[in-house]
């Protein structure tokens, strides 16, 4: 009798009920191109992708997995933080004793937890790198502007999905993150307390961003269970809607890698099996690296909370270090809030600012797009090397410690800071940005770049030795000098007057506007950096400082 | 007499559509704009549950000369040759507790590294202001009231009382 069972056809006849049928589309699996189309259209889990795709969308080295695997650390973290929910209880009280127990008391409680932290930072992590590859292969051009302004609302958003969980556990480095973070909304001009211009509004203590956020004055319970709402329930909710809106466009606006101009048509191939295994398996590698990851390496936890002690350094997570470390040499109103709205908005620009939106589509490449390439891959550099600096360059008190110096060196205390007189200052801003909008125009001259590049770069050093050997000044004052007018020339002045003179011109001053910014921010942290200058410009009535 | 209608108004130009949606539309966008604010209003809350801003530390003329910490009330509380006055622990650039280096003489921030002299002035790093200087009183009796919700940063007005006592 048990000879008589053939598996093959208990699964026909399992598939041919009318309860199948009515749960599957499509019926009995043949295998053809058509079923395999039916396949992508008739799934609700994969009906976001084409039927079929160009061959080289398919290429592993074009998309390297970034988004889909973006997204795959969000229903991870979904899954994970879902199951965190169960134990964890958001109260002053309860919460740091809930994280205790899911290190020691509860079954895979830590290795959930793990799980969840660790891929939040992958998810960081691999959210920029897939915004450097839309960026690199100039995918964000028309048609598809308005998503990569989605892309850049969902990075955002992760940073802020970040930020609002790691207060629930209640330690050390959560009260400090949250501290920090809140007091950075109430140096917001206009609505934050403490920030330019508040007074003039009647924004105080007790009406202002701060207060919405915290529900209170310090971070308490109220705190607590605001956060725990906005990181399990409330930014999730928006970044779906995001997230839907995104996938929708990508399908819409055609899927990845536009066709290249004048290339040859291409075969298209399906895409089940053929993109939908390359997803599966770069997940399941995802999954299975995090897997080890979390077994091997636990997420860290601090002390529990205490708003008396400050721990010394107090560091937030990489991601942030950058902005950490930006806030040294900025009033927390331009570093914690304008540079980085003018930065969102700056990036959600650069499809509307590109002038050619059909040069170096759907491909790398640097000869297409010299400028643009090298003025999005400077931001990051900086950022990064701010990330950098912040992580292994400070010690005890923020003070500057090379990785190799230990951190019980004494060093002496950092020396004061001077203040520029407002006349000198607000000239020399006025200066900067008058010259940097004008020059680049005026010159008629056609250069050959990379030989200008060097003459400047060359003039530069002989610049920084120059002043390097005055008396009064020192080689780290002349290189920081030299450094200077070789950005200030190279970026602001030779490159835009080679690359930007011919776009329309309210293209050309939104641009000049945003690269003078950006240029500025390096300015600043170099004249701070090399010669302790905490202002340009101080306006102390209104608490206006640059 | 009731049905007689003023020539003037005769002569006023009727209420066209256009000026009509106009104020329609504008109406609604102003109610929009209300529901808004008033949601936005909801989450500033009404009533706090935080401790008292105001507390006695101890008796006056049991402070020792230099800097005192209150962990407990998160203030400092500083003795020189001339009195005695009270000073948030909360740094002004964003809000963590320094720590005090009697050796070097200053407080120092570890989360951007902003330096404060013992009268409350930024010698170095981002900090934008000085530290707050906090309302100190002494009651007949000889205890220190202080009131960390009555706070005063200017040099002239801080070194005045009610947030100085000359002991």
């Amino acid at each position: 009798m048990f000879n008589k069972i053939d598996p093959k056809k208990i699964f026909e006849d399992l598939t041919n009920t009318q309860v199948w049928r009515s749960m599957f589309r499509g019926g009995t699996w043949k295998n053809t191109s058509r079923d395999r189309a039916q396949h992508i259209l008739g799934n609700v889990w994969l009906h976001l992708h084409p039927a079929r795709i160009r061959r080289r969308a398919v290429k592993f080295t074009y998309t390297w997995g970034l988004g889909g695997l973006s997204f795959f650390l969000f229903l991870i973290l979904t899954v994970t933080g879902i199951v965190l929910m169960f134990y964890y209880r958001p109260s002053p009280e309860l919460a740091y004793r809930d994280m205790k127990d899911l290190e020691f008391v509860v079954s895979l409680g830590q290795f959930m937890r793990n799980m969840h932290r660790w891929s939040a930072h992958a998810m960081v992590l691999f959210v920029i790198l897939h915004m450097v590859r839309v960026f690199l292969t100039g995918s964000y051009k028309t048609p598809r502007e308005f998503n990569w302004g989605v892309g850049v609302v969902l990075l955002v958003l992760t940073l802020f999905l970040s930020f609002t969980g790691y207060l629930l556990p209640w330690d050390q480095l959560a009260i400090w993150a949250v501290t920090v973070g809140t007091n950075m909304a109430s140096a917001t001009p206009f609505v934050g307390a403490e920030g330019p211009f508040a007074s003039l509004l009647g924004v105080g203590l007790k009406n202002d961003a701060r207060f919405g956020l915290l529900g209170g004055t310090t971070v308490g319970s109220a705190t607590l269970v605001r956060f725990y709402v906005l990181h399990c329930i409330a930014v999730p909710f928006i970044t779906g809607i995001f997230l839907i809106i995104h996938f929708w466009r990508i399908r819409k606006d055609g899927f990845s890698a536009a066709p290249i101009e004048n290339e040859p048509p291409q075969q298209k191939v399906e895409v089940w099996p053929n993109l939908i295994v390359r997803e599966y398996i770069g997940a399941i590698l995802m999954l299975i690296f995090l897997v080890g990851w979390s077994l091997l390496q636990n997420a860290p936890l601090e002390g529990i909370a205490d708003p008396n002690v400050t721990p010394n350094p107090s560091k937030a997570p990489w991601y942030f270090l950058g902005l950490q470390e930006l806030l040294v040499y900025f009033d927390p109103w331009l570093a914690g809030v304008v540079i980085p709205t003018i930065i969102m908005i700056g990036l959600m620009a650069i499809p509307y600012l590109d002038p050619d939106a059909n040069r170096g589509v759907g491909f790398y490449s640097f000869k297409e797009r010299p400028f643009a390439n090298t003025v999005f891959l400077l931001g990051l550099f900086a950022w990064f090397v701010l990330i950098i600096i912040g992580t292994f360059m400070r010690g005890p008190n923020w003070q500057w410690y090379w990785p190799w110096e230990s951190w019980l060196t004494h060093k002496p205390p950092p020396p004061p800071t001077t203040v520029m007189p407002l006349a000198v200052g607000g000239g020399l801003i006025g200066l900067y940005f008058t010259l940097g909008m004008v020059l680049p125009l005026l010159i008629k001259y056609q250069f050959n770049v990379p030989s200008t590049v060097k003459k400047i770069l060359a003039g530069s050093i002989l610049l920084a030795l120059i002043i390097g050997v005055l008396p009064s000044f020192s080689f780290i004052k002349g290189a920081w000098v030299g450094f200077a007018v070789a950005l200030y020339t190279i970026m602001g002045i030779l490159l835009p007057s080679h690359y930007l003179k011919n776009i329309s011109r309210v293209r050309y001053v939104v641009c000049m506007a945003l690269l003078l910014m950006m240029i500025g921010v390096f300015l600043k942290v170099a004249l701070h950096l090399g010669f302790n200058v905490k202002y340009i410009v101080s306006v102390p009535q209104v608490s206006f400082n640059i | 007499m009731s049905d007689t209608t003023e020539p003037s108004a005769l002569n006023q130009p009727e209420i066209t559509r256009r000026t009509f949606l106009f104020w329609g539309w504008g109406a609604f966008l102003a109610f929009l704009a209300s529901s808004v604010g008033s949601v936005l209003r909801f989450f500033l809350p009404n009533v706090l549950y935080e401790p008292s801003q105001k507390f006695r530390a101890g008796k006056v003329l049991d402070y020792p000369l230099g800097v005192t910490i209150d962990k407990a009330n998160r203030v400092w509380i500083i003795r020189d040759s001339k009195g005695l006055y009270g000073m948030w622990a909360r740094c002004t650039h964003l809000g963590c507790t320094p720590n005090w280096f009697p050796a070097e003489a200053r407080f120092r921030c570890p989360c951007h590294g902003s330096n404060f002299s013992a009268e409350g002035d930024v010698i170095a790093g981002p900090a934008p202001k000085p530290l707050w200087r906090v309302q100190v009183t002494q009651t007949p009796q000889g205890d220190l009231l202080v009131d960390k919700a009555v706070m005063e940063n200017r040099p002239g007005f801080r070194d005045k009382a009610p947030f100085f006592i000359n002991v």
